[in-house]
């Protein structure tokens, strides 16, 4: 099995693509972390964060006047401006002009992992087929579970290659433009009692990550049942990205309807209830997770069953 | 060498919806044998083949391999063969070493000793490190045999092997085959369009015809002549006159031209000495006489007809 994983690797870093692939998002991370800190990060650098933070928060009270305001968007403002006043009364400096301004913001850019794996899971069976080397790969004493098991696993691994790659990128990026103090800041939010609570930053920073990365997996998956069913790259890094980019389109259309909750698309962002404002109401952690493990157990089914019992005949 | 049975085909049938692809096959091949599979295009040749390395399901009936059922028991059957299905295709962009080593680690007691030995059997040792895009078609078929070779199989299955690769590299192979079945007791399956190869090649030989097993025979069984008058060509000066002199004679048939300029003339042996004598009294020059015998390629026309050939 371990042999098998070395094999899939061999075939993913020894491509030319893979590499491509990997300096496109070393480029983005850098790209998009300079950016940000040209375009406004750098302006907070210093002790400007306590006039910004008061500003924010005479803005944010304005807002709360406004008659109109919804619900979901009062509870928000309340919430940051809460936040903003223990940054402020404790003396802890809050994260804007600080490098974890732009590392937290770089987590958003799980995304590219995800956009890049799907890729290179979509081609991984397709072109085994394609080029005819699935032939020879399927006539050792290695069953195909395994091998397509193999696969995966190896998908799994580049991914976290990328976010490791996400991980350090960002914080030597932010770093250098930022100036590496503040290390050991801690993130203050509020738990659902209330109360402005601080935690550690790292350990929030992975959490996002590794929330951001169950969508990534979903798609992942997915990509590697149109490969494995269709056997045609273009078909499955075609409609995975497709439904990655177009599912919230669709959700937008679909949500005045129950059912729309048991889609794909509205259980992938377990981020949402962090933010505590689920899809739907009713929708629950629990729920979304027990929806994903279903639709994950599907696709490794389908692929499953398509890659072992069917003939070979191309 | 033993009489063991390296691989048992028994009742093998393969149906794709209504249609029955592979009717009723059965075939055992000894240790140390090389078997050929003869048969026009869309006979089953390749479908047999793939369903023997398991690449395709067996509707009905059974395969062994050294008494290991391909279906049941794939692990351990597999184990034992090496195959190439229709062309060698590797992973371009690896080099032709990368190949050897990803094939080496799906089968246990590959050690790297044994990549080197093989990698100098089919002498490709200077190009080894190469990507395999850059590899000509008679290199890329030899780095398949090599991935073939790599486990020491019991049983070696060549699809069309001769395909892409030059004279010199079809005698190389042809004389490998001989040296692995007579020395390792290697047995082979081949199949090839290449119906003289085939004969030179081939200890028996199966003619397949529309999925069904038309017969099985050893090789030179196959090419004898079933009456005693033979086929000669003799190269003559002048030839016309030649013609009408043999044509004159007692005891010749099928007295003919052929394009390369040679008279053809089908006679018993003993009469040869005398249309030699009889055509240089007619001051006609001879240069050369040449038998012919039967080729597996017109013996195989006379079986399935001659019609199907693709």
């Amino acid at each position: 099995m371990v042999n098998l994983v070395l094999n899939e690797n061999m075939k993913i870093y020894r491509r030319v693509r893979t590499w491509v692939l990997i300096g496109l998002m070393a480029t983005l991370v850098l790209y998009i972390n300079f950016i940000e800190w040209h375009s406004g990060g750098k302006k907070a650098v210093g002790e400007g964060w306590r006039t910004e933070l008061q500003q924010e928060n005479q803005q944010w009270s304005e807002m709360l006047k406004l008659p109109e305001l919804n619900e979901q968007n009062r509870t928000f403002y309340q919430e940051q401006i809460s936040i903003n006043n223990y940054h402020l009364e404790e003396n802890i400096r809050s994260t804007k002009g600080t490098m974890w301004d732009g590392v937290n913001g770089s987590a958003n850019l799980v995304i590219l992992i995800t956009l890049f794996t799907i890729i290179i899971a979509g081609d991984s069976v397709a072109s085994e087929f394609s080029t005819g080397t699935i032939k020879l790969l399927l006539i050792r004493p290695a069953n195909r579970v395994k091998i397509l098991l193999s696969k995966y696993i190896s998908f799994l691994l580049f991914g976290m290659l990328l976010l490791l790659i996400l991980f350090v990128l960002s914080i030597v990026m932010n770093g250098i433009l930022y100036g590496l103090g503040y290390m050991d800041l801690p993130l203050i939010s509020m738990n659902a009692e209330g109360k402005n609570v601080e935690s550690n930053m790292v350990l929030n920073l992975w959490k996002t990550y590794m929330l951001n990365s169950v969508s990534t997996v979903m798609y992942v998956t997915m990509a590697f049942m149109i490969s494995s069913a269709f056997r045609s790259s273009t078909m499955a890094i075609g409609f995975s990205i497709g439904a990655f980019f177009a599912g919230n389109i669709i959700l937008e259309v679909l949500q005045r309807y129950d059912w729309s909750k048991y889609l794909l698309f509205a259980n992938t962002d377990l981020t949402q209830y962090l933010k505590g404002h689920p899809f739907q109401e009713g929708m629950t952690l629990s729920f979304s997770i027990g929806v994903l493990a279903v639709y994950f157990l599907v696709f490794n089914l389908v692929s499953w069953l398509l890659f072992t019992r069917r003939d070979v005949a191309a | 060498m033993s009489n063991e049975t390296i691989i048992s085909l028994s009742n093998v049938t393969k149906r794709i919806g209504r249609t029955t692809i592979i009717d009723d096959l059965t075939f055992d091949v000894p240790q140390g044998e090389i078997f050929g599979f003869l048969g026009p295009n869309g006979a089953g040749k390749t479908t047999t083949i793939r369903m023997i390395v398991g690449l395709m399901s067996i509707t009905n009936g059974q395969i062994l391999i050294k008494g290991k059922n391909i279906k049941t028991e794939f692990e351990q059957a597999i184990r034992h063969v090496g195959a190439i299905v229709e062309s060698p295709e590797m992973y371009k962009y690896l080099s032709g070493y990368q190949n050897l080593i990803h094939y080496a680690r799906m089968v246990p007691g590959v050690t790297k000793e044994r990549i080197d030995e093989v990698v100098a059997l089919v002498k490709l040792e200077e190009r080894i490190h190469d990507k395999v895009k850059k590899y000509s078609l008679g290199m890329r078929q030899r780095l398949g045999v090599a991935q073939a070779l790599l486990h020491r199989p019991s049983l070696l299955i060549l699809d069309e092997p001769t395909n892409g690769l030059d004279p010199a590299g079809i005698r190389d192979l042809r004389d490998y085959l001989r040296h692995l079945t007579r020395t390792e007791g290697i047995s082979v399956v081949v199949s090839s369009h290449l119906l003289s190869e085939m004969e030179l090649m081939c200890d028996r030989v199966a003619i397949l015809q529309r999925g069904k097993l038309v017969d099985i025979m050893p090789v030179q069984q196959f090419t004898r002549r079933t009456d005693k008058a033979q086929t000669y060509l003799i190269q003559a000066q002048p030839p016309e006159q030649a013609l009408a002199t043999l044509r004159q004679m007692e005891g010749v048939q099928g007295v003919k031209l052929t394009q390369e300029g040679f008279v053809e003339v089908s006679t018993e042996q003993e009469r040869v000495p005398d249309l030699l004598v009889g055509l240089m009294q007619n001051d006609i020059r001879i240069y050369g006489v040449q038998m012919v015998s039967q080729s597996l390629e017109e013996r195989f026309l006379e079986i399935t007809g001659g019609k199907q050939i693709g």
